[in-house]
């Protein structure tokens, strides 16, 4: 079976009464991805997750994993494995219980399935932790063995509901670092369920972005990321700046645009899209706008603006510009490199904002 | 809120307390000393030390009937009853009912009907139906008051039963009916046998509709009560009453020990080395 489309997603939909809670979603997971799907709470991420589990029945498409069509095919026959969102350990059995629990039908010997569940323990760094009972776990080591169970089954997918939601920032962090890893070294699919973009990103292979029960944008993190194709995307990874236009003219790949908030902008499209008169949106990253205190030769597009408020992050600073004489914002960027986050938020003087016509994105208006 | 808060001392709720368990078990201490009391007089002074009423009790054929009655029917009754109370509090915990709360209160009603009332319009059912009393009447009278009590119990103890946990088995290869044997029903049993138990003791105890409903079977209140006309078979039921004493206050410890291991705490934080 080809690599490509180890798992499709063909046409899906899962109705609940009148809720369409996915809604004709299909798209193809390659064999060895890590592939999550990100959304708000409510997007279908997790209906859909479900269905590949098979704890939901589709009402319409399928699912097919290395070549075979799940249709009716209950959880339990299916090679997939889950991480649950709250973990779901069994409280009367002992970790080592826990981990041996789906191996139960594999009929080992019991040397075979002791030296598994070391193994498994080993993986997760609780060797010697296989006599404890699961109520004497933390958050962070459930989370482990919720992790090493599902594993220890070999599964050719392995599903993972918002599993580090509970865990608090760093240690979220670390886990992230170390599912990674671990992913790559097993090879195993992964198929991450998550509404926290950072997370997404940060770990993903692939993201499939998911609002409404639709899949809207299907990409690498990156390519989402500086090239989204929708307003929803667009706004829901990272920040972004967005003027509302139209389209005046047109010169080749260059669109001009008349914008309210910023007056007329050069934005560099590709593909014919965009003529004249369309009513568009421009969408800049903050960190895509270079600030200075004089006019910059170069850059197409400029603009004057007055510092408004600073909001300190830490390594870098988010600031607003009031432009147009104070009637707009735009919010940009700068590394807080030697002090510099002082500097930028006291100085009321005029400064230029400006970005070239590659830095920003030209996006149709949302359709509602 | 602070839990620590330090409590005030009130030297009156001691003295309070003592009183209120003096009167409430010296009564109940009488049937013991007595039983070992050598007179078939209950009365003051003790006349001495004597195993007779306990001896004799084994050689009254007629006590000992009545006691096997009343377990066996305290057995069947705790099974029927805990059968029936573990589908009611499934339905109820697991799925969505419609009308949940009246159908519960409805299946709850036996609770407060007097037993009286019952026990006389069982009666009137059975003999309309010409179901023959027996046994078996009384057991079912006893399974109709037994079942909210079982239902109550194990509805809290299925209550906020993770339904993650049967989707985890099941993701982990076992079908449903192994998913039941393997984590619902382990996970449900300090509330079964809890459950069990109780229903067991509530059969076992209960005189009305034993009464109303008896055949030529008595269970073993009725029997005592009966017993009570002679005063030379005083001694021997109160010999009889203090083991069952016993026995209860043996199986009541038992099933709340099996009711507080079944609620240990599942989000309970544990300090541990590795973090």
């Amino acid at each position: 079976m080809a690599d490509e489309n180890f798992i499709s997603i063909d046409r899906i939909s899962k109705h609940f009464g009148d809720v369409r809670a996915v809604d004709d979603v299909s798209f193809d997971i390659k064999r060895g991805e890590f592939f999550s799907l990100l959304g708000p709470s409510g997007c279908g991420k997790t209906t859909l997750m479900r269905m590949i589990a098979g704890f939901e029945e589709a009402t319409d498409g399928d699912v097919i994993i290395d070549g075979q069509y799940m249709g009716d095919t209950p959880p339990y026959r299916r090679p997939v494995n889950m991480v649950f969102q709250n973990y779901a350990i069994f409280p009367h059995l002992t970790v080592h219980q826990n981990l041996a629990f789906g191996l139960r039908k594999d009929r080992l010997g019991k040397q075979e399935l002791n030296r598994r569940v070391e193994e498994a323990l080993d993986m997760i760094k609780l060797s010697g932790y296989g006599s404890r009972s699961a109520n004497q776990l933390s958050g962070g080591q459930r989370q482990r063995v919720a992790l090493a169970r599902a594993l220890i089954k070999k599964p050719k997918v392995l599903l993972l509901d918002e599993p580090l939601g509970a865990l608090d920032k760093k240690l979220r962090g670390q886990m992230q670092l170390e599912l990674r890893a671990l992913q790559k070294s097993l090879g195993i699919t992964f198929i991450f369920v998550t509404h926290d973009q950072e997370e997404a990103m940060t770990m993903s292979d692939r993201i499939a972005v998911m609002n409404d029960g639709k899949a809207l944008e299907v990409g690498p993190p990156s390519e989402l990321y500086e090239r989204p194709r929708t307003l929803f995307v667009a706004d829901f990874l990272g920040w972004m700046n967005f003027f509302d236009g139209r389209v005046v003219n047109r010169e080749g790949d260059t669109v001009i645009v008349d914008t309210e908030q910023v007056g007329r902008v050069k934005v560099k499209v590709e593909g014919n899209s965009f003529e004249q008169g369309n009513p568009v949106v421009v969408a800049i990253r903050p960190e895509n706008i270079a600030v200075s205190s004089t006019e910059l030769e170069g850059n197409v597009n400029t603009i004057k603006g007055k510092v408004d408020t600073a909001a300190f992050l830490g390594d870098r600073s988010h600031i607003f510009v009031n432009v147009h004489d104070g009637r707009n914002a735009v919010l940009t960027q700068m590394q807080n490199l030697g002090g510099a986050a002082s500097r930028a938020s006291s100085s009321a003087e005029n400064i230029w904002l400006s970005w070239s016509e590659e830095a920003a994105i030209l996006l149709a208006p949302s359709s509602a | 809120m602070s839990t620590a808060r330090r409590a005030r001392k009130l030297p009156l709720l001691g003295v309070y307390t003592c009183i209120y368990l003096l009167v409430l078990y010296i009564p109940v201490l009488f049937l013991p000393l007595f039983s070992f009391n050598d007179s078939i007089y209950i009365a003051f002074p003790l006349k001495g030390f004597t195993l007779q009423w306990y001896q004799e009790m084994f050689t009254n054929s007629a006590m000992l009937r009545a006691l096997e009655n009343s377990v066996k029917l305290g057995v069947a009754v705790g099974i029927v009853s805990t059968l029936l109370g573990i589908m009611a509090a499934k339905a109820f915990t697991a799925y969505r009912v419609r009308y949940a709360g009246a159908i519960q209160g409805f299946i709850a009603i036996p609770l407060v009907i007097p037993f009286i009332i019952l026990g006389l319009s069982l009666l009137v059912i059975f003999s309309q139906l010409g179901v023959p009393l027996s046994l078996f009447t009384i057991g079912i009278s006893h399974v109709v008051i037994c079942v909210p009590f079982s239902m109550l119990v194990l509805i809290s103890r299925l209550e906020g039963f993770d339904s993650g946990l049967t989707e985890a088995a099941q993701d982990l290869g076992e079908t449903p009916w192994m998913t039941f044997w393997l984590v619902t029903f382990p996970l449900a049993l300090p509330g079964i046998i809890a459950s069990f138990l109780l229903c067991f003791l509530i059969s076992f105890d209960e005189f009305l509709l034993a009464f109303f409903l008896a055949g030529q079977e008595s269970t073993l209140p009725v029997y005592i009560w009966t017993q009570l006309r002679f005063p030379a078979r005083l001694p021997g039921v109160l010999a009889l009453g203090s083991l069952i004493l016993l026995g209860s206050v043996i199986l009541v410890l038992i099933a709340e020990w099996f009711r507080r291991r079944g609620l240990a705490p599942t989000n309970k934080k544990v300090d541990t080395p590795f973090q």
